[in-house]
C-alpha cells in the first residue's frame, strides 16, 4: 500500500532526521515527531478505517515516542524511516488491540470491527506486492543516499557518521572515534562537536528533495 | 478530535527523555497554565507544542548551554529564560523523586544543587 495524503517525507529525509536525532540535535525529536505523525495517522486512517481513531492515534504516538527515545533500534541500511515507524506504528496497534481485548476479555474489538482482517494485516508485512517493492525501492535509496555522504566524508568524518546512524549518543564514543580523548573532556567535545556539523552540512546538501 | 501532535506532547510530559516533563514540572510549580507558561518563557502559545517535544538538555553544563541556546535558537526563544524554566523544573522533579524519602523542606534546602551555573550561552 502505498502511504498517501499526507505524504511521507522522502527517505534521503528521514535519514538526515534519524542522523540528527542520533548526534546532538536536540530539536530533532520535534521536527521528527511533527513530520511523521499527519502521515502516519493518514496511512492507519487508511489502512484500518473501522478502528477507533483514538487506537490509531495511540499506535502512532507509541511509535513515534518509543523511536525517537531508542532510535538504534531503526537500522537505515535496512530500510526507510516511513517504512519502519509504518511497521513499528502496526505493531504498537496489535499490542493495544490485544490489551483491549484482555481488558474486555472475550469481547475483542478488531475482529469485528475490521471483518476480521486486522489480524492479518497487522500481523505481517505490507500484503501488496506493489507495496513491497516500494519499500525495497525506498531501501535502495536511503542505502544509496548514505553511500554517496559516506564517499564525500574523510575517514574519520565516516566513522562519526557510522555511529551518528547507529543512534550513539555517548560523547565519549565519538571522542574515541576520532582519537581526541586526550584532550580535556570540553575539548573533546567542541571537536566532535565539529565533526558531526560537518557532517550534517554533508547530509543537508547532498539530499535531493523528494519528488 | 483534539491536536494529535499536541496530544503527543502531552503525553511526552511523562517522559523524562522530553523538554516536556521539565517545562511540565516548572510550570506546576508556579501555577501556569499554557498561556502562563507561553508567557513565562516569551514563547508564541503556537510554539509550545513543538518545544515540548524537543529532548531535555544534557545534565553537563557545556552540553546544557549547548542544547538550551540550539532549542532556544530554533524557536527564537530567550535562552536565559528557558535555561531557568528548565532548571527550575529539573529542581521540581528531583524534590518530587526525593520526596517520599526525606522532609520537603530539607530538600529545599539543596533547591539547585547539581545545576549548571548561571552564565549567558556562549556565542
Amino acid at each position: 500500500m502505498r502511504p498517501s495524503d499526507p505524504r511521507f517525507p522522502s527517505p534521503e529525509e528521514g535519514l538526515a532526521l534519524h542522523v540528527r536525532l542520533g548526534g546532538d540535535d536536540p530539536v530533532a525529536s520535534a521536527e521528527v515527531c511533527q513530520t511523521y505523525l499527519a502521515p502516519l495517522l493518514g496511512w492507519l486512517g487508511a489502512k484500518y478505517p473501522r478502528l477507533d481513531p483514538h487506537f490509531r492515534q495511540t499506535a502512532a504516538h507509541e511509535a513515534l515516542m518509543a523511536y525517537v527515545q531508542r532510535p538504534a533500534g531503526y537500522d537505515p541500511g535496512r530500510g526507510d524511516l516511513g517504512a519502519y515507524l509504518r511497521m513499528a506504528a502496526r505493531g504498537d496497534l496489535l499490542n493495544l488491540l490485544r490489551r483491549e481485548g484482555r481488558h474486555h476479555n472475550n469481547r475483542s474489538p478488531w475482529p469485528a470491527v475490521e471483518g476480521g482482517e486486522v489480524a492479518g494485516n497487522l500481523s505481517g508485512e505490507d500484503e501488496e506486492p506493489s507495496g513491497k517493492l516500494i519499500k525495497d525501492e525506498e531501501a535502495e535509496a536511503c542505502r544509496a543516499f548514505l553511500s554517496d555522504v559516506e564517499q564525500r566524508c574523510t575517514e574519520e568524518e565516516r566513522r562519526v557518521l557510522r555511529l551518528m546512524v547507529a543512534g550513539e549518543r555517548r560523547n565519549a564514543v565519538y571522542a574515541e572515534a576520532i582519537g581526541v580523548t586526550g584532550l580535556a573532556l570540553a575539548e573533546q567535545n567542541r571537536e566532535v562537536k565539529k565533526v558531526k556539523d560537518r557532517i550534517m552540512k554533508r547530509l543537508t546538501r547532498g539530499g535531493p528533495k523528494h519528488e | 478530535m483534539s491536536d494529535p501532535l499536541a496530544d503527543l506532547a502531552a503525553r511526552a510530559a511523562g517522559e523524562p527523555f522530553f523538554l516536556a516533563s521539565l517545562l511540565a514540572a516548572f510550570a506546576r510549580s508556579e501555577g501556569l497554565d499554557d498561556a502562563g507558561l507561553a508567557a513565562a518563557l516569551a514563547c508564541p502559545p503556537g510554539k509550545l507544542t513543538l518545544l515540548r517535544l524537543c529532548r531535555a538538555p544534557g545534565s553537563d553544563p557545556d552540553e546544557f548551554w549547548e542544547d538550551v541556546s540550539r532549542v532556544a535558537e530554533h524557536f527564537a526563544l530567550d535562552a536565559q529564560r528557558l535555561a531557568e524554566a528548565v532548571k527550575r523544573g529539573r529542581v521540581v522533579v528531583r524534590m518530587q523523586a526525593a520526596r517520599p524519602a526525606a522532609g520537603g523542606f530539607l530538600l529545599a534546602a539543596r533547591d539547585g544543587e547539581g545545576e549548571p551555573p548561571n552564565r549567558p550561552p556562549e556565542e
